[in-house]
């Protein structure tokens, strides 16, 4: 028994180092708009955001005092930051048509909103957004989400 | 040889004690350090910035669930209690909280569908005629991008609709750079029956559904 956990267990920490080093090509989304100053974080790194920079599956936006930053996802949500803000795109999965979709937004830190794309009216159960003190499941909507005091 | 087995040894061994440090076997001795509790959020439900249309979301955490549905209905959320009351925030309210956020939303993407006629590749005449709008919408945004999708109806098989979206779409690719479109903003995918338009049985012809959808944004 324990036997099959722990190659349950050495399959998860195969599954989970394979995506790294056969790092996915393909964008989860591109950001649109930067004012002020705005980062990736990219595997531990930081880079500066610009108009136009592909965003990835795990990366995390975030925005200094004076930034704000805009995204566009590949289905067409929309997600915005607003200053001092954390979102971390913790899983992006769209591929309709091998019918692989997933989306989780995590709500770190700061404001942000979400306008809902075509993952929302094609599954909307595969959509989460996680504050630290709840989850919202959404049925095609906008949605602004304030983290902290 | 003994290279390769002895790289595979190597592999092992690195995995195993990614295995014994996420917790498979050995126990932590150090003390946790002190975990700050999840901070409080507040959750508010918009209408949508184009539409106009409110939609519904629900939001959970351990202790309970809401349900909101009408424009501006908010929640606070935190680490130790269900969410809730439900309190509508005022117009000044969301743009003091986020207006910011909201200011930075990208344009809309805009969507265009071009039909074929009846067993071409030749766009039917109305769909002809969209192609300059494309072009128009193209030129409006700062940081375009061009996704060319390729959908079927649900006759046949998923792979080949996979196939015959792909070459709808590359069709389409061809009219919109020989009418002057940049190569590089353009991306060509297909869905094949995956995503239809109007939702059939599987096997149904549907000539709605046989179409190529053209997102710029």
């Amino acid at each position: 028994m324990s036997g099959l956990r722990c190659l349950v267990g050495l399959a998860m920490v195969v599954g989970a180092v394979t995506p790294v080093a056969a790092q996915q090509p393909v964008p989860a989304g591109h950001i649109k708009t930067v004012s002020g100053s705005a980062a990736i974080v990219r595997a531990g790194g930081t880079v500066t955001a610009r108009p136009g920079d592909p965003i990835y599956a795990t990366d995390t936006l975030r925005t200094s005092a004076d930034g704000s930053i805009g995204v566009t996802l590949r289905d067409d949500t929309r997600v915005s930051l607003g200053p001092n803000s954390e979102v971390k795109v913790d899983r992006y999965v769209y591929s309709p048509g091998e019918g692989g979709l997933g989306m989780v937004l995590k709500f770190v830190r700061g404001v942000a909103v979400y306008v809902s794309g075509r993952m929302a009216k094609i599954a909307p159960d595969s959509i989460r957004l996680e504050a630290p003190s709840a989850i919202v499941g959404v049925r095609g909507t906008t949605v602004a989400i304030r983290v902290g005091d | 040889m003994a290279r390769s087995a002895r790289g595979c040894a190597w592999l092992l061994s690195g995995l195993l004690a990614a295995l014994l440090s996420a917790g498979c076997g050995v126990r932590r001795t150090a003390p946790a350090a002190p975990v700050p509790p999840p901070a409080p959020a507040l959750i508010v439900l918009l209408p949508d910035p184009e539409s106009g249309i409110t939609g519904r979301i629900r939001v959970s955490n351990e202790f309970g669930s809401i349900d909101l549905s009408t424009p501006r209905a908010s929640v606070q959320t935190t680490a130790h209690a269900a969410p809730g009351p439900m309190r509508t925030l005022s117009d000044d309210e969301v743009k003091r909280f986020f207006g910011e956020a909201i200011a930075a939303l990208p344009p809309p993407p805009r969507h265009f569908i071009l039909q074929f006629k009846f067993e071409s590749d030749t766009l039917t005449d109305a769909s002809a005629a969209l192609v300059p709008a494309i072009l128009d919408a193209v030129k409006a945004l700062p940081v375009p991008e061009v996704v060319i999708v390729g959908h079927t109806d649900t006759m046949g098989d998923r792979k080949s609709n996979l196939a015959l979206g792909l070459r709808r779409a590359t069709a389409v690719r061809g009219i919109l750079l020989s009418a002057g479109l940049a190569e590089p903003l353009v991306e060509v995918t297909s869905h094949g029956e995956g995503d239809p338009l109007v939702k059939t049985r599987d096997n149904t012809a549907e000539p709605r559904n046989r179409r190529v959808e053209i997102t710029v944004r």
